[in-house]
């Protein structure tokens, strides 16, 4: 998770600085209403990520160049890819004026260059080895929760048709959408440009469509290797995703904004969002209740253990029938688990952008929340528990009468002792077989 | 009539009337580079309008001009808060509130205050002063229950007031507008509750309004539908069954009802189509979880410190149920119910199909068993795993948990070790067709209840074998395979942990690390648990288990942060690895006894 500061301050004061890994924004909030004055309330909202870089002033000391920005994350990208983790780079924020219908010159664009770049090199280094690679490329964009195809002529009356699934085998996919197999740097960057220029001449005939659509350019990774000499692949996928720039082209944006400011949703069209959000956050709360009352069971020293409540716990209580936008569910397989997932948030530093600002960070660092965890259950772990302790009495109380005989033995005469021994043994012959029973 | 300027009364009428339409109509049409443009058109005519009832103000009846102002003052705080100046919104809709105040109980007022009062909540919910907002909605609130009291008719909409007599609205209009005003408040006051954390009286508030949006036939069937389902959810999770099957039962009936009327826009093309049959799904979803929970609930007030049923229990609960029957008919009449309109009948007869009160024994277990295996099928219709993997698999594994509680509740140990076998077999053909790099999670947590369902019937075999007089050589072998089974699975999931070079982690991620160790841990006492008789096996599954324990201590030691995750796992196995060793070496004592 990373944001990056990259425009200049071109409206005014600039509001936000760079400290280490933390971004902080100052409100100095100009009220541009005609009957209101300066608002005197000045606050900081720190907003914590794993990098910051500061592209503002080139003379700064804590510059940071596109080239080096996206040589860190480009490096990371591409090492991962190699070793058949599922990469995904999302790229989100205001986009420069002026920018807004491209996807060239934004940080998508940039690392999609850097990685195919890097892929087609490693690709001619090992050209002549045993490891061979395989790489194709699809490049989609939705818009108002529909998918259309941008390497694909289609019909421009109905261009947003394409449904999303998922395979067992191969995980989510769009259904119908072009795959294109490409062998050098070249054909890709004209796959690039022939989806963008869609999406421009798009934009002309839906309304404002690019700000308010994501786009994925999804690289398709595969090595074919050998494996204990027979042969085998290593398949990788690489999401780079534009999102929209305008948040109200989130499906989610409604409820994300329900939780955090406390604006009234006017229309009883969002009913549905009201109550799922109560449905939500009950559930959130009584999945914890549960989660204490497994732990108690199992011993109640666990009951206030916070790690043990982040990591068991049930399934789901509950059902709530909110389908996951469609962005969410294509990248389902990218968050969390054995993947990798980078988000890049540009912002702007300067104070006429304090609202875009704020919601980009928020954004990004809601995003954080999205990685889902594991949650497996525990119920087996009670009664072995309790079973396990009455077989550790068992023992000890058997190795104790052990040591008990052998002390004693060693005063007796060596005919009682064979008698004694024999009956230990007896004895721990039975104790042995009940605990087989168990 | 009062006489106005220079354009008549009609004239003014007009240009109220095109204000509003621009106001609501227009507006939406709007560009976004320029999207308060029929807003600011819509002020411009309303500020001409209320120039020209200043212009007539002396002579006439002042309180019908007071009104007329106040309308005016409405229709433009309403046009300042809709282009985000709030304080101006705030000051028109304060003096609205003004002129109305004498008079805002008689029917040409207390519409508008109500909406007046309304459009204040938001205004001061937009600036984070959510009590202020609740005083207004509170009071509007009041005011309705007040005037119903007291008065009652169909009161005047606010827009009457700019209408000539013969275009005035019937009383079935003015009533409808006036209980949609107030069912608005109800949402907006929902809304407020949420946001202070008064969670279950914003659900009672939204209860509310869905029964008003059925009452006044204000609602889309489906989308009704989904919502009555989502909040069976919320009550589910507060344990009101009673609520939960109500709702659910309402959303069932009123989807039928979707299905029987299909509307131009439902019936239009495939993808409607395929909508449709989700929701019902979905719906079907919102029942199975009822069904499970309620198996649930009940199993934890049953189970005693071992999870079995406890027979004491079980009594004590079934006569407090006898006593108690009498009061729940109480309990009923007191919640907020769908009952105004004509679909009442449907929903009791939905409502009785399946039981809304904890089931006590192995019959009443299997009637709700069977309504949630109902259930299960319905939703497995549309979500299937071609397409759907992930839904799909979260509706098998709630069809596994509605057979494992059901096995709670079976007193055979022969058929409840064929339940959990059913489990096995709807997960096991699913999790080897999975592929874990694109459903990790998914796959770890099929992994995980597999383990645990062979531990469980491995349990229940050793149960069985322990009646018998002595055990025989096809029940241990059964044991020793469900053992390797459980063992294979609780394998599987450790190898999930792998990174891509086949390398188990050096460390483990915190949201991975219990699990981790839990698999572990139970791989160590399942080679305890193996049965043979050649003592030389049996000293290498002692090895084995050794080897698992003493990975849980090494590895708290190295990192002690990992205690707190596992402190009981790590005692015990601390005590296992100081006890296993001198226990093989008796072993192996009497194997030799000659060295």
């Amino acid at each position: 998770m990373c944001s990056l500061f990259r425009e200049s301050a071109e409206g005014g004061r600039v509001i936000v600085e760079v400290d280490g890994k933390v971004a902080k924004i100052r409100n100095i909030k100009v009220d541009s209403r005609l009957d209101s004055t300066w608002d005197s309330r000045e606050k900081t909202v720190a907003f914590s990520f794993d990098y910051c870089y500061w592209s503002v002033d080139p003379e700064d000391p804590k510059y940071a160049s596109q080239e080096m920005v996206f040589q860190d994350l480009g490096t990371s990208v591409l090492s991962g890819a190699f070793r058949g983790y599922n990469i995904c780079l999302f790229a989100y924020g205001q986009t420069g004026s002026g920018k807004t219908y491209t996807m060239m010159g934004t940080p998508v664009s940039y690392s999609i260059h850097f990685t195919l770049r890097g892929l087609f090199a490693r690709k001619d280094d090992y050209a002549d080895q045993t490891a061979s690679c395989r790489v194709k490329v699809s490049f989609l964009e939705i818009y108002n929760e529909r998918v259309r195809d941008l390497l694909k002529q289609s019909d421009q009356k109905k261009p947003y048709t394409l449904r999303v699934r998922e395979h067992p085998e191969t995980g989510p996919y769009v259904q119908g959408l072009t795959q294109h197999l490409v062998t050098d740097y070249k054909q890709v960057v004209e796959l690039l440009e022939e989806g963008i220029a869609k999406r421009i001449t798009a934009a002309t005939h839906i309304h404002n469509a690019s700000s308010r659509s994501h786009a994925i350019f999804t690289i398709h990774y595969t090595q074919a290797i050998l494996e204990n000499n027979l042969p085998s692949e290593i398949a990788s996928k690489i999401n780079l995703v534009d999102l929209a720039g305008s948040e109200r082209a989130d499906p989610s944006y409604c409820k994300d904004r329900i939780t955090e400011g406390a604006n009234i949703n006017k229309s009883l069209v969002t009913l549905g969002i009201v109550i799922s959000t109560l449905a939500q956050n009950s559930q959130m709360f009584s999945s914890c209740q549960s989660i204490n009352t497994i732990t108690s069971e199992g011993d109640s020293s666990h009951a206030d253990s916070p790690s043990t409540s982040s990591v068991s716990g049930t399934r789901r209580p509950a059902y709530i029938p909110y389908r996951d936008s469609i962005l969410t569910w294509l990248l389902k397989d990218s968050l969390g688990g054995n993947s990798k997932t980078i988000m890049i948030a540009t912002i702007s530093p300067a104070s006429s952008s304090y609202n875009e600002t704020m919601s980009t960070l928020r954004y990004a660092s809601n995003a954080k929340n999205i990685i889902n965890k594991p949650r497996v259950n525990e119920d087996a772990n009670v009664k072995l528990i309790r079973e396990l302790r009455e077989e550790i009495d068992r023992l000890k109380t058997m190795l104790m009468s052990f040591e008990l005989v052998r002390r004693n033995t060693s005063q007796l005469d060596d005919d009682r002792d064979g008698n004694l021994t024999e009956l230990v043994l007896q004895n721990e012959m039975k104790v042995c077989m009940s605990y087989l029973m168990l | 009539m009062a006489a106005v300027g220079g354009c008549g009364w009609a004239g003014v009428c007009e240009k109220f009337r095109t204000a509003r339409t621009l106001s609501t109509v227009e507006s939406r049409k709007d560009p976004e580079t320029d999207p308060y443009r029929s807003k600011y058109s819509a002020r411009a005519l309303l500020q001409e309008v209320k120039q020209l009832l200043s212009a007539a103000e002396e002579g006439d009846e002042a309180r019908l001009l007071a009104v007329r102002r106040a309308v005016l003052e409405y229709e433009l705080g309403v046009n300042h808060t809709d282009t985000e100046e709030l304080s101006a919104g705030e000051e028109h809709l304060q003096r609205c509130m003004q002129l109305l105040e004498p008079h805002r109980l008689s029917p040409d007022c207390v519409s508008l205050y109500i909406q007046a009062q309304n459009n204040l909540g938001i205004l001061w919910s937009e600036r984070d002063k959510i009590k202020t907002a609740q005083t207004y909605l509170e009071s509007a609130e009041a005011l309705y229950n007040q005037y119903m009291k007291e008065d009652g008719n169909p009161p005047l909409d606010p827009s009457e007031h700019f209408m000539a007599e013969e275009e005035k609205l019937t009383d079935q209009e003015r009533s409808k507008r006036f209980e949609k005003a107030y069912t608005h408040t109800l949402y907006y006051l929902a809304q407020v509750y949420q946001h202070l954390e008064m969670i279950e009286k914003a659900a009672q508030y939204c209860h509310t309004t869905l029964k008003r949006q059925l009452e006044y036939c204000g609602y889309h069937p489906v989308e009704w539908a989904l919502n009555a389902a989502t909040l069976s959810q919320y009550y589910l999770s507060k344990q009101c069954f009673m609520e939960s099957r109500h709702c659910l039962a309402a959303a069932s009936v009123v989807f039928s009802q979707a299905g029987q009327v299909p509307s131009a826009e439902d019936n239009e093309t495939d993808q409607d189509q395929q909508d449709l049959r989700q929701r019902k799904a979905e719906i079907a979803r919102c029942w199975i979880k009822y069904c499970l929970n309620l198996l649930q609930s009940a199993q934890k007030l049953l189970e005693d410190n071992i999870g079995e049923l406890d027979p004491d229990r079980q009594l004590e609960l079934k006569a407090q149920r006898k006593k108690e029957e009498d009061e729940k008919e109480k309990g009923r009449k007191k919640a907020v119910l769908f009952g105004m309109s004509d679909i009442c009948d449907s929903v009791l007869a939905m409502e009785e199909k399946v039981s809304s009160v904890y089931p006590l024994d192995f019959q009443e277990a299997r009637e709700i068993f069977l309504v949630g295996q109902n259930y299960v099928q319905e939703a497995k219709e549309f979500f299937q795993v071609d397409g759907y993997v992930t839904d799909h698999i979260e509706i098998v594994q709630d069809h596994s948990a509605l057979f494992k509680v059901l096995a709670f509740f079976e007193e055979d140990y022969e058929r409840r070790c064929k339940m959990h076998k059913r489990r096995i077999d709807m997960l096991e053909p699913i999790c080897s067709e999975l592929n874990p790099q694109y459903y990790l999670l998914i796959s770890r947590q099929l992994q995980f209840e597999l383990a645990d369902t062979y531990y469980k019937m491995m349990d229940l075999k050793v149960a069985i074998g322990n009646r018998l007089e002595e055990l025989d050589s096809h029940t241990i072998k059964k044991i020793n395979s469900l053992a390797q089974f459980a063992i294979k699975y609780y394998e599987l999931f450790l190898d999930s942990l792998r990174n891509p070079d086949k390398v188990f982690p050096e460390v483990l991620k915190e949201d991975v690390l219990r699990p981790a160790m839990v698999a572990k841990f139970h791989i160590a006492r399942l080679y305890g648990k193996l049965i043979t008789s050649d003592s030389k096996k049996q000293l290498e599954n002692m090895q084995t288990s050794l080897e698992y324990y003493t990975f849980l201590v090494d590895y708290c030691e190295k990192y002690p942060d990992a205690v707190r995750a596992i402190e009981t796992e790590l005692e015990l196995s601390k005590e296992m690895v100081g006890l296993l060793p001198t226990k093989m070496e008796r072993l192996r004592a009497k194997l030799s006894p000659f060295i």
